[in-house]
C-alpha cells in the first residue's frame, strides 16, 4: 500500500508560532518519503481547526496522519476522533509535542525549531510503521462483589440490588452480621444494636439478587472496572472454589482490636477481670455483668485510649461506647463506680456531647490522666494513674475495662493485594482521596466502607455504604458497554521460553502460563497495556501494540540522529 | 537450598580416601546409584578421541568409573546440561549434577528463570581451582592432562583461566553438597550438606553429619580473601583499560560477530537472540543514512551493541563461569569484562547470581528504597 502521510503544523495561536519557525519545520519535512502534504493551521483542535483536517484527509487521500501540536495527554483522543471521522484507522496517527517540548521550554526560537524538526520527523518516521488497531467492545457486567458481611457489607448490598444487578455477598464467619452483632444497645439513642441487623439479615437472606457466601474467602480477583473474575473459595471445604464475574468490588471487611497484651501495663490476660471493650459487650449481651466469682462488681474502671500511642491515631469511637457501658451499667448495677481513664475526650456531633452530660453522675467519675498502671491488689485491682497535675494516684476497683484501638483487620494486607489497592495509614485501606474521594480507592471499580477504611461508628459506615452503592449505581449501569483497552501486550509464542517473569511484575493479574506449551500467555481483556511485561521479558517475546520495538526504535533512531 | 553460608558442626562427614580422591568421589557416588538415591550421575567425561571433555549421563554405573569431577577444562557449562535434562520437568530420574560452584549457581539462576526443575535433581559441588584456557588445552591435550592435574595438586592457579584466577566463589556453596578436598587430612575430603536435600542423601548413605569442617573454612578463606584482593586489583585495572566510550569501542572492535560468547554461556537462554532476529536487519537506505552523517559505516554492523545488550541482560545472573572468553575467536576479554560488570550491578541489589534459590532476581523485586547509588547527585 502506498503511504500518502499529511503533516499538520498547529500555531496553537501565538503558543507556538512565536517560538518556532513553522515554516522551516514544512520545509523541513516536506521532502521526505511518503510526505504528500505538510500544512500549518492556526488553531487545530477548534472545531474549524478539526473540520479542516477532515477535509484534508479526503482531499488528499491521506493514509497516515501526523500533527505536530501539544501534549498528547491533551488533544491525542481529538485527533484520533478526526481520523475516525475521515475514514482512517485512529491508530495510523501520530502526534508529536512541539508545544510543552519546544515552545515552551527556551526563548531560543532557532532551538526550538531545531528540536521541531526532530520531533516531527520522528513522528512521520514512526507512523510509517503503525498498524491500525481495532476497537473492541464487551459488555460491562453490572454484578457487583461484597467482601465482608457486617453492617457496611450488608447495607451495600440492600443498597445496590435490584432485578438486573446480582449481588455476591462474601463473610469470612459462619454467619452475617459482623461485630454488631455483640452490641446490645448502640449509642447515642439506647436503641437494641443487634435487632436492627437482625433484620437487615432477614431482608439479605429474603433477597434471591444477593447470593451469600458464609465461611468463605476471596482468593483471587482479576480485571478491571465493569469486568472482574472472581474466585471465592469456602474455608470449611478446602477445595470448594466459585468462580464468577462482577463489575465492581466493595471492601467491607471491618475491623478488629489492637491486642492489649502489647501494651502490658493494662494487665490484660495477666489478671481476672480486666477486659476488652469487645469481650465486655459480649458479656453483657449475654445477660450478666458479673466478676470471675460470679459476683457483680461494686467498681469498674474504664481504660480509654488503650493503644493509642502505639498506633498513633485515635479510634473515634472508644469514648462512646465507653459512655455507652456507663450506662449498661447505671441500668443494670445501678449503685457501680464507674471511673472513666482518658487521654482526650472525643466526643464530636450534634447528639454526643448532650448523651455526655446525660451520662455524668454521682457514681460516674472522668479522669484525665496518663501513665495509667494495672496491678493486682488482693482481691481487687489498683489502677495507678498520673492526673492532670502530674501527681500520682492510685484506686482499687473490682473490674477493668479496656477499650483498645480499633486496627484493620488481619486479612487486610492480602485483601489489598488480591485486589490491588494499597493501605495507607495504619493499615486501613487507602481512600483514592482524604476528601475528594473517600470511598473510591486507586483502582477503578474497587470501593471501600467502614472501618475497613477507618474506624467510624454505625452511623458513618452506613453513610459510607450507600455512598459507596451510590457511586456503583451511577457508574456500572446494566446494558452499558466497555472497551477494553486496544494497545494490550502480546506474547509471541515461538519466543516465550517460559520463564515466568512476566507473570510476576504484571499488576492486572493479565498472564498466565500454559503448563502444556510452557509459554506465557496475556489475557487481551485483562491487559491494560502498562508494559511492564514488556519491560521484564528478557527474550523479546513480550511485545506491547502500538509501542513495538520497531515503532520505538525507528523513531527513536530519527530523533536522535 | 538453605540460605546459610556458614557450615557449622553437624552439617559435614570427613569421608576416608585411600584409593584416592578422586576414586573415592566416584565410589561415594556408585553406592549413591547402589541404594537407589540417584538413578543417573550428571559429570564430565573424557570424550572417546581423548582431545576434550564433555558432560555424561550416566545411568549405567560401571560406567561411572570414567567420570572425571574436575576436569580441566570447561567445554560445556554444566548448566547448559542441567537445563536439558530438566528444563521441560523434573522428570522421573533422581539425578546427581557434579559440578563446579560456578556452574551450579548458573543451574540455580537458571531455576529462578524457568529453565531447570531441581525437584529431583541433586546438586553436588567441588572445590575449584579453575580451568585451563581451551585454546591452551587443545594444543597437547594429554600433557596439558598431566600439567593440570599437577597444579592441581599443588592449588596453583598460575595456569588457569584468567578469569578463574580472580574468582573468588571456588568454594562457594550453593548448591546441596559440597566436596571440599581443601584443608583435609591426607587421603581424606570432607562431605558437607547444605539442604534437606543433601541431609537425605547422607541419611540413605548412613554417613553421619559430625565432623568439624574449621580447618577447610580456615584455608577456603584464606584462598578467597587471597583471590578477593587478586580480583579487585585486576577488575580495577581492566576497567582504567576498557573504560570510557573509545577504549570500550576500542576493544569490542575486534569482535566478528559470531555470537559464540552468546551460545556458549549457561544463562543467555532466549530461544532466538534479540541481535539474531530480523529486528536488527534495516532497509539499506537506513545504512545509507547512517553513512551519510558518519561519513561511512562499518560491517558487520552494532558489534558493540551487541555486546552491550547482552551485558544488559546478562549482568545481573553473570557467574563469571568464563564461558564466554573460552569460546571468543578473537580473544576478547569477554569473561572478565562482564565478571567486572557483574560486580557492580549485582552489588547494587546485594545480589550474588545463583547464590540461592529463594532469591529473586533483582528486575523483579520490587523495592521502594534501592538504586540511590545511581541517582543524579544534584537532584
Amino acid at each position: 500500500m502506498e503511504r500518502k502521510i499529511g503533516v499538520y503544523i498547529c500555531e496553537c495561536g501565538p503558543n507556538i508560532a512565536e517560538k518556532v519557525d513553522i515554516d522551516r519545520v514544512i520545509d523541513a519535512v516536506s521532502p521526505l518519503e511518503g510526505v504528500v502534504v505538510a500544512k500549518r493551521y492556526k488553531l487545530l483542535c477548534s472545531a474549524d481547526g478539526k473540520k479542516f483536517l477532515e477535509e484534508e484527509i479526503k482531499k488528499h487521500g491521506l493514509t497516515h496522519l501526523v500533527v505536530s501540536a501539544c501534549s498528547p495527554k491533551e488533544h491525542e483522543k481529538t485527533f484520533m476522533e478526526v481520523c475516525k471521522n475521515a475514514g482512517i484507522n485512529p491508530y495510523l496517527f501520530q502526534l508529536a509535542n512541539i508545544r510543552e517540548q519546544c515552545a515552551w521550554i527556551t526563548d531560543d526560537k532557532d532551538e526550538a525549531t531545531k528540536k521541531a524538526i526532530r520531533l516531527t520527523k520522528a513522528a512521520i518516521r514512526r507512523v510509517r510503521y503503525h498498524a491500525s488497531l481495532e476497537k473492541k467492545e464487551i459488555e460491562s457486567n453490572p454484578d457487583v462483589l461484597v467482601i465482608g458481611g457486617g453492617i457496611a457489607g450488608i447495607e451495600a448490598s440492600l443498597q445496590l440490588t435490584s432485578p438486573d444487578r446480582k449481588i455476591y455477598l462474601v463473610e469470612k464467619a459462619s454467619s452475617l452480621g459482623g461485630l454488631i452483632t455483640n452490641f446490645e444497645k448502640t449509642y447515642p439513642s439506647m436503641k437494641p444494636g443487634s435487632d436492627s441487623i437482625k433484620q437487615k439479615i432477614q431482608d439479605v437472606n429474603k433477597n434471591e439478587n444477593i447470593k451469600v457466601f458464609t465461611d468463605s474467602e476471596v482468593e483471587e480477583v482479576l480485571g478491571f472496572f465493569g469486568n472482574f473474575e472472581v474466585k471465592v473459595k469456602n474455608v470449611t471445604e478446602e477445595d470448594k472454589t466459585v468462580e464468577f464475574n462482577v463489575g465492581a468490588v466493595v471492601l467491607a471487611t471491618g475491623s478488629t482490636l489492637f491486642d492489649p497484651e502489647k501494651t502490658p501495663q493494662y494487665g490484660y490476660k495477666k489478671f481476672d477481670n480486666v477486659l476488652t471493650s469487645l469481650e465486655f459487650e459480649k458479656m453483657n449481651i449475654s445477660g450478666k455483668i458479673s466478676l470471675k466469682n460470679g459476683k457483680p462488681p461494686k467498681s469498674v474502671a474504664i481504660i480509654h485510649c488503650v493503644g493509642r500511642d502505639e498506633k498513633g491515631y485515635c479510634s473515634e469511637i472508644c469514648c462512646m461506647y465507653s459512655l455507652k457501658f456507663v450506662r449498661y451499667f447505671m441500668d443494670k448495677i445501678p449503685d457501680v463506680n464507674v471511673s472513666n481513664f482518658y487521654s482526650d475526650l472525643c466526643i464530636p456531633g450534634k447528639s454526643h456531647q448532650k448523651f455526655y452530660e446525660q451520662t455524668k453522675g454521682k457514681n460516674v467519675d472522668f479522669v484525665r490522666s496518663s501513665d495509667v498502671d494495672v496491678t493486682k491488689k488482693g482481691d481487687k485491682l489498683g489502677v495507678q494513674y498520673k492526673d492532670e497535675n502530674g501527681s500520682k494516684s492510685n484506686l482499687s476497683v473490682d473490674m477493668v475495662i479496656l477499650a483498645p484501638a480499633i486496627e484493620p483487620t488481619s486479612d487486610a494486607p492480602q485483601l489489598a493485594e488480591i485486589t490491588n489497592i494499597s493501605q495507607g495509614d495504619g493499615g486501613f485501606f487507602a481512600e483514592e482521596h482524604e476528601k475528594l474521594g473517600p470511598v473510591s480507592t486507586s483502582t477503578e471499580g474497587v470501593y471501600i466502607t467502614g472501618c475497613a477504611q477507618g474506624p467510624k461508628d454505625i452511623s458513618d459506615t452506613i453513610i459510607q455504604a450507600e455512598a459507596a452503592s451510590g457511586k456503583i449505581l451511577s457508574s456500572l449501569v446494566p446494558g452499558r458497554k466497555i472497551e477494553p483497552e486496544v494497545k494490550t501486550s502480546h506474547i509471541s509464542e515461538s519466543l516465550c521460553i517460559g520463564c515466568k517473569l512476566c507473570l510476576s511484575v504484571c499488576s492486572y493479574g493479565a498472564i498466565t502460563f500454559d503448563e502444556a506449551k510452557k509459554i506465557s500467555v496475556v489475557n487481551e481483556v485483562i491487559c491494560r497495556g502498562c508494559g511492564n511485561c514488556v519491560a521484564a521479558c528478557p527474550s523479546g517475546a513480550a511485545t506491547i501494540k502500538h509501542f513495538t520495538f520497531n515503532q520505538l526504535y525507528q523513531e527513536i533512531s530519527e530523533a536522535v540522529q | 537450598m538453605s540460605k546459610s553460608k556458614d557450615n557449622s558442626d553437624g552439617k559435614a562427614a570427613v569421608i576416608s580416601a585411600k584409593a584416592g580422591v578422586k576414586e573415592s568421589i566416584i565410589d561415594f557416588l556408585k553406592k549413591a546409584m547402589d541404594k537407589g538415591v540417584f538413578d543417573a550421575v550428571l559429570i564430565p567425561m573424557r570424550v572417546p578421541a581423548g582431545d576434550s571433555f564433555a558432560y555424561v549421563l550416566i545411568k549405567d554405573k560401571t560406567l561411572l568409573k570414567d567420570g572425571v569431577p574436575l576436569s580441566p577444562i570447561m567445554s560445556v557449562q554444566g548448566a547448559k546440561a542441567v537445563s536439558s535434562v530438566t528444563r521441560l520437568g523434573k522428570g522421573k530420574m533422581k539425578i546427581a549434577a557434579v559440578m563446579r560452584p560456578c556452574e551450579i549457581r548458573a543451574t540455580i539462576e537458571l531455576s529462578k528463570l524457568g529453565q531447570t526443575d531441581l525437584e529431583n535433581t541433586t546438586l553436588i559441588s567441588m572445590d575449584c581451582p579453575g580451568v585451563l584456557p581451551m585454546s591452551d588445552f587443545l594444543i597437547d591435550p594429554e600433557k596439558n592432562i598431566k600439567i593440570f592435574n599437577e597444579a592441581v595438586q599443588k592449588w596453583d592457579d598460575a595456569i588457569m583461566r584468567p578469569v578463574c584466577q580472580i574468582c573468588d566463589k571456588s568454594s562457594m556453596i550453593a548448591g546441596d553438597i559440597h566436596i571440599g578436598t581443601l584443608g583435609a587430612k591426607k587421603d581424606t575430603f570432607f562431605i558437607i550438606s547444605n539442604s534437606q536435600k543433601g541431609n537425605d542423601v547422607m541419611d540413605k548413605l548412613d554417613i553421619v553429619l559430625k565432623d568439624s569442617i574449621d580447618s577447610w573454612q580456615a584455608k577456603v578463606k584464606n584462598i578467597t580473601e587471597e583471590k578477593h584482593k587478586k580480583r579487585e586489583k585486576n577488575l580495577k585495572d581492566l576497567k582504567s583499560k576498557i573504560g570510557g566510550l573509545d577504549n570500550l569501542l576500542d576493544t569490542f572492535s575486534q569482535c566478528i560477530n559470531c555470537h559464540n560468547c552468546m551460545k556458549a554461556c549457561p544463562i543467555c537462554y532466549c530461544r532466538l537472540c534479540y541481535f539474531d532476529s530480523d529486528k536488527v536487519k534495516h532497509p539499506s537506505e537506513d545504512y545509507l543514512q547512517r553513512a551519510e552523517i558518519k561519513g561511512s559505516i562499518r560491517f558487520l554492523p552494532d558489534t558493540t551493541l551487541f555486546q552491550m545488550g547482552r551485558m544488559m541482560h546478562m549482568s545481573l545472573s553473570c557467574v563469571s563461569c568464563g564461558a564466554c572468553e573460552d569460546a571468543c575467536p578473537m580473544s576478547i576479554p569477554v569473561a572478565q569484562i562482564f565478571s567486572m560488570i557483574a560486580d557492580e550491578i549485582q552489588g547494587l541489589f546485594d545480589y550474588v547470581s545463583g547464590r540461592d534459590l529463594d532469591e529473586p532476581v533483582p528486575l523483579v523485586a520490587y523495592k521502594e528504597e534501592e538504586l540511590h547509588e545511581v541517582e543524579d547527585a544534584n537532584d
